[in-house]
């Protein structure tokens, strides 16, 4: 009995070590479930693959500054007050008429974020001619958007120092 | 089961790591540093966390300064100065930058109101603009039928510019009174100073910032007075805009103000005797034969010199308080160093000689020869829109009395107020509150509640500056043609409405001559048309080009003006004489009973009140004293240990006129005869954070006015001081209080043989 109680902790221990040594290896993103529940269930593959959207059509400041923004709900509306939608899709897009006529903002949850201590620009890397998905992948083929690239200091040093980037601490770090 | 120690210690290790390991998999404490908003809406040209800067104007008492205010998502988040705004250069004052603090306001009336309980009771219900606006109309309309439009009386603050334009038009076809509302009236007073010296129509540049000696009797023009920040910048080029010298500030006043608090010397002058100071050093010039020859005749209608032996400098010194030796001093610096400047105001002008001082001061330059010249009295031309050169002068203090007294006698049947606070700003002793209580009908356009809006029948909330059009021709100007313009930069943020677009919506439902006077769609129209006039002359600072491309210039520079545009002094100057006797001013109260004379002055935060709604500048340190949120009353030392005074001790400050309260700060710098205190506190409205805080000196002010101009002699009242036997535990003020910190074990001072600390 003795044995087996001494021996909790040390499995309890060794789960967790084998846990962190499993997520090291696989690169896998620190906060465990990537994939969160938005407010509004919003589907890129419609946008993208049939409406044929470009990002920068929503995500404005992706050529422009820091950060690539979330549009309006304003912009949901240039079509969404005309286009009401049916079924599932129809009662999303019943939400954001309903946030509209309210004159309220919508609070996504963030998929993609960077620790306080790293300033990430996009505009240099659109500009550089880099494709959206080289970073955040296929987003056009997922229906609620996950984080697929670690995006750890060691994947973003790696195609800086292979695609001639800066590799000066203060580039991203000041 | 027993438990060894290395087991306890293996079972702590285990949950510790997994306690660390395991937060990774719990949501996120704080859901709302993972969160990215989608704003309702966004202009197309803005982006989330962007910034974009804009440039305005602000009005700040009356100087007119260039702005540029950042904008982030919509918001208001910054002022700044505007670099190229000729007044300011880039710098701001600290009021400005506290101007944002208004647009968020919580207290902002949010639309228009309804009185709907008794007059004074506060009880006003909401209405709609166009219930608000059809009772303003009715009304206008039912005194234009009873042939009574003169009994409608239109009062604003000092407006200048377009805005000042379309109630001038308005008030002049309807037939109404118009009366401009200056606290303190210090515009006015320096205004008929010079127009006497110089034969000026305007006030003019003080060129501080090219001269090497400035005298100035009382003006603190670097704290409050008319455009501190310009002269900020001019203080800095005096000081250090010369290769071979530090130029030299000499401040004559009876308390030290801001201005005196850098000057190299302070001359604490006797109360009111400012003019025979002045006069004292005129004849010391004369004497010297400094003086420009040409200009003692034409002061002292051809008699020279000894025209003003009545003023040598042993003769004085009893009035002045100065010594001879020290009159003779200044009158040979002012003789010697060129270009040297003479300025006056504040409280050299606010006694009932104001005038006749402030004549004597500004006739020193003509002896020094310095008009129209680098470092001296440099004319403001008028502007390049004749319309706005001359703008209604403000309703000087006896106006004031008179239209208070139409009041009580039943001769004004609608008062209309917009931006001014006569209740508040006017002394009680001519009790405004009551006399504005008598009129029948009040509609205030103020966006706060303040005192005279309380008493009014229906508030129409005006915009906040940030919300709305404008410009301003400033006064005094940078010594060339300038027009600024004030543009919005935010979306109203209440259910307010411009001032301005109001009295045109109601000029047109008026009609007939009314609607003649003032064609214009909204004052944004009027702006446009102006600008084009600007256009028209080419030239000025904003580059040429098409009607729209101009416009757009115009309003990213915040302005147009043109340096090549000087003003030249008139060619038949002044008709100014001086004085052969003594101009002696007059005090209320006697000195038997009053010993003290009292000393009000502007506050460096909250002005003459107007800005007493905002926390952050309430929260400001006053520069002399560093007492934040209250009133106090500045005592010399030695008066205070006379009278057993220390700080904190409540004392009632009374005077014939009436009685306040507030606590002592023993302040050196100040006459032993005179007691100070500062304006802008005792409201009774105007907000949560205004409201009964402190005291309001006006409250004991005596109605006692300039004898030539009508103007406030705010100088003029004797007080004497009473212990009430009450006594702050501690004045919030910030010198003293903040103590190193000091450890225990680690002494600030070494006694002898003690040994430091490692």
């Amino acid at each position: 009995m003795k044995y087996v109680l001494r021996a909790i902790p040390l499995l309890l221990f060794g789960a967790v070590g084998v846990v962190l040594i499993v997520f090291w290896l696989f690169g896998i993103p620190w906060r465990v479930g990537g994939a969160p529940q938005q407010p509004v269930d919003f589907w890129h593959t419609i946008h993208v693959q049939v409406v044929r959207m470009d990002c920068l059509f929503c995500h404005r400041g992706a050529d422009q500054g820091a950060a690539a923004t979330v549009p309006a709900v304003e912009q949901c509306m240039f079509c969404h007050s005309v286009i009401t939608g049916s079924g599932q899709a129809g009662a999303e897009i019943a939400k954001v008429r309903a946030v509209w006529a309210q004159q309220q903002p919508i609070d996504w949850i963030r998929v993609h974020q960077m620790p306080d201590h790293v300033r990430f620009a996009h505009e240099p890397h659109v500009r550089a001619g880099y494709q959206c998905a080289t970073c955040h992948g296929d987003v056009g083929s997922m229906q609620t958007v996950t984080q697929v690239r670690s995006l750890r200091m060691g994947d973003c040093v790696s195609c800086h120092k292979a695609n001639n980037g800066p590799t000066d601490c203060f580039k991203c770090h000041y | 089961m027993t438990l060894t120690r290395r087991e306890f210690l293996q079972a702590v290790a285990a949950s510790t790591a997994g306690a660390v390991a395991f937060t990774g998999c719990a949501a996120p404490g704080s859901v709302r540093e993972f969160q990215i908003q989608s704003s309702a809406r966004l202009p197309e040209s803005t982006l989330p966390g962007q910034d974009s800067w804009y440039a305005s104007l602000y009005r700040d008492g009356g100087a007119g300064l260039g702005v540029i205010v950042r904008i982030v998502n919509g918001r208001a988040q910054k002022l700044e100065g505007n670099p190229d705004y000729p007044v300011n250069l880039g710098r701001l004052s600290a009021r400005a930058q506290a101007a944002v603090q208004e647009l968020y306001h919580p207290d902002r009336l949010a639309g228009p109101l309804r009185l709907s309980g008794v007059r004074g009771s506060g009880q006003f219900q909401a209405i709609s603009w166009e219930e608000g606006l059809n009772e303003l109309v009715r009304q206008l309309r039912d005194l234009a039928g009873r042939n009574q439009a003169g009994s409608a009386l239109l009062v604003m603050e000092s407006e200048r510019g377009h805005r000042a334009l379309l109630a001038e038009r308005f008030a002049r076809s309807y037939g109404a009174q118009l009366a401009k509302f200056e606290p303190l009236d210090r515009r006015a007073s320096v205004r008929e100073a010079t127009r006497r010296v110089f034969g000026f129509d305007q006030i003019p540049e003080f060129d501080v910032a090219g001269a090497r000696y400035v005298l100035s009797f009382g003006a603190d023009f670097l704290g409050t007075w008319l455009s501190p920040v310009h002269y900020g910048w001019a203080y800095g080029q005096l000081r250090q805009g010369w290769p071979d010298t530090r130029g030299r500030l000499v401040q004559v006043e009876p308390r030290m103000s801001q201005t005196g608090s850098v000057a190299d010397e302070w001359v604490p002058v006797q109360p009111g005797a400012e003019g025979i100071l002045a006069l004292s050093i005129a004849q010391a010039l004369a004497a010297s034969g400094k003086a420009d020859q040409r200009a003692l005749a034409a002061l002292t209608g051809n008699a020279g010199a000894a025209a003003l032996d009545a003023f040598n400098p042993e003769s004085t010194a009893s009035v002045t308080g100065v010594s001879a030796e020290h009159v003779t001093r200044i009158a040979r610096e002012l003789g010697e160093v060129r270009p040297a400047l003479v300025i006056g105001g504040d409280a050299a002008g606010a006694h009932t000689n104001g005038t006749l001082n402030l004549v004597a001061i500004y006739a020193l330059n003509l002896l020094v020869g310095n008009v129209g010249a680098a470092g001296g009295i440099r004319p403001n031309p008028p502007s390049p829109l004749t319309d706005l050169s001359q703008p209604a002068p403000s309703a000087s203090f006896a106006d004031w009395r008179r239209l208070l007294d139409d009041m009580r006698g039943g001769r004004v049947n609608l008062l209309m107020v917009h931006r001014a606070n006569p209740v508040y700003g006017l002394p009680a002793a001519i009790d405004p509150r009551e006399a504005v209580g008598r009129v029948p009908f009040v509609v205030s356009f103020s966006s706060f509640m303040d005192e005279t809006t309380a008493m009014a029948d229906l508030v129409l909330p005006d915009h906040h500056f940030l919300e709305d059009w404008g410009d301003d021709v400033p006064d005094p100007g940078p010594g060339y043609q300038i027009v600024g313009f004030q543009q919005p930069v935010v979306v109203p943020q209440l259910n307010t409405r411009s001032f301005a677009n109001l009295l045109l919506t109601v000029a047109n439902e008026l009609g007939g001559e009314v609607a003649r006077a003032l064609p214009w769609g909204s004052l944004k129209d009027a702006l446009q048309q102006a600008a084009q006039e600007l256009r028209g002359l080419n030239r000025g600072s904003v580059p040429a080009g098409g009607v729209e491309a101009y416009w757009t210039s115009l309003l990213q520079q915040g302005g147009w003006w043109d340096t090549a545009s000087a003003g030249a002094p008139p060619e038949a100057g002044g008709t100014a004489r001086l004085p052969t006797q003594p101009p002696l001013p007059a005090f209320e109260g006697t000195a038997q009973e009053y010993p003290f004379f009292l000393h009000v002055f502007p506050s460096a935060a909250l002005g003459t009140g107007e800005m007493a709604h905002l926390p952050w500048l309430q929260g400001l340190p006053d520069p002399n004293t560093t007492v934040v949120w209250r009133t106090w009353v500045e005592v010399n030392p030695k008066t205070a240990a006379d009278l057993s005074l220390t700080e904190g001790d409540v004392v009632a400050v009374e005077s014939p006129a009436g009685s306040i309260q507030a606590p002592v700060y023993v302040y050196p710098a100040i006459r032993p005869d005179v007691v100070a205190m500062p304006l802008g506190q005792g409201h009774t409205a105007y907000g949560r954070y205004a409201s009964n805080r402190g005291a309001n000196p006006l409250d004991i002010l005596a109605p006692r006015s300039d004898a030539e101009t009508g103007t406030l002699a705010w100088a003029a009242t004797r007080v004497r001081l009473r212990k009430t036997g009450e006594r702050l535990t501690r004045l919030p003020k910030f010198e003293g209080n903040v103590t190193p910190f000091v450890p225990e074990n680690i002494p600030m001072v070494l006694k002898p043989g003690q040994q430091e600390a490692h």
